[in-house]
């Protein structure tokens, strides 16, 4: 089965109506006994602020791009998240989340249906910023390729989240 | 060639996008931290074609080129 390239990314934050609407659309497939729904939500971290150290620059292959931390952040004094501005490479994001939807239909060949939508723009903390939400005839597959995608996603696509604090100053979220 | 800067790297440049005359990933790497000298301690990676790459390899100026911070999705 081959799927074509879908726009994951939506402005702004995802409405909790949305997701009603979005499971109420599956009504019609009565092959379906199971959905399983991921939701990020925006966190409002302390973040440590002084405490973030240096690292060596240069990335090994394996790396995940977001271990470690940096120095750039040490500007910061600390405060509380108020939101998250998401920004990404769109493109790549797109070819990436591609990929991972055709390797999951692959190893969960079950699968109904899979959807993932990602804030890009502010998103307040306590909004919510990510959804993947798998459909399956049985519990299992929905919920191994939701926690599956998931990680992926974290890992794998090229999204860039400022975490703008109480105080106006920023730091920049790194995934690890 | 374009290079296509985002997040935290953008924000160091203080632009989206820069110019170079490169042809390899090796000569990128070294006209980039030029460029921008943040980037010899800030945690980076090179996707040439939208794809990471973690060698060095020849770049004929026609690869859609960018520098990328850490992830932060989800």
């Amino acid at each position: 089965m081959k799927h074509s390239v879908k726009d994951i990314f939506v402005e702004g934050p995802i409405d909790p109506a949305f997701i009603g609407t979005s499971i109420a659309k599956h009504a019609t497939r009565t092959d379906i006994g199971a959905h399983e729904i991921f939701l990020g939500q925006v966190r409002a971290d302390v973040t440590p602020g002084l405490t973030r150290s240096h690292e060596n620059a240069s990335l090994r292959a394996g790396d995940p791009v977001g271990a470690g931390a940096d120095p750039s952040q040490a500007q910061s004094a600390g405060g509380n998240v108020s939101a998250i501005e998401f920004t990404a490479y769109r493109e790549m994001a797109l070819e990436r989340m591609t990929i991972i939807r055709e390797e999951a239909f692959t190893k969960w060949p079950s699968m109904t249906c899979l959807h993932v939508h990602h804030s890009l723009g502010t998103i307040p903390a306590g909004q919510l910023c990510f959804m993947v939400f798998a459909s399956a005839p049985h519990r299992l597959a929905a919920r191994e390729a939701v926690a599956w995608v998931v990680d992926r996603i974290k890992a794998e696509l090229p999204i860039f989240g400022k975490e703008i604090l109480a105080d106006s100053t920023h730091v920049w979220k790194r995934n690890g | 060639m374009n290079v296509l800067l985002f997040g935290l790297i953008a924000e160091k440049a203080g632009t989206d996008q820069v110019q170079v005359v490169v042809t390899s990933v090796r000569e990128l790497r070294i006209a980039l931290e030029q460029r921008i000298p943040e980037l010899s301690v800030l945690s980076h990676a090179i996707a040439v074609d939208r794809v990471i790459v973690h060698h060095d390899m020849p770049l004929t100026g026609s690869e859609e080129i960018a520098v990328l911070p850490p992830f932060a999705g989800g």
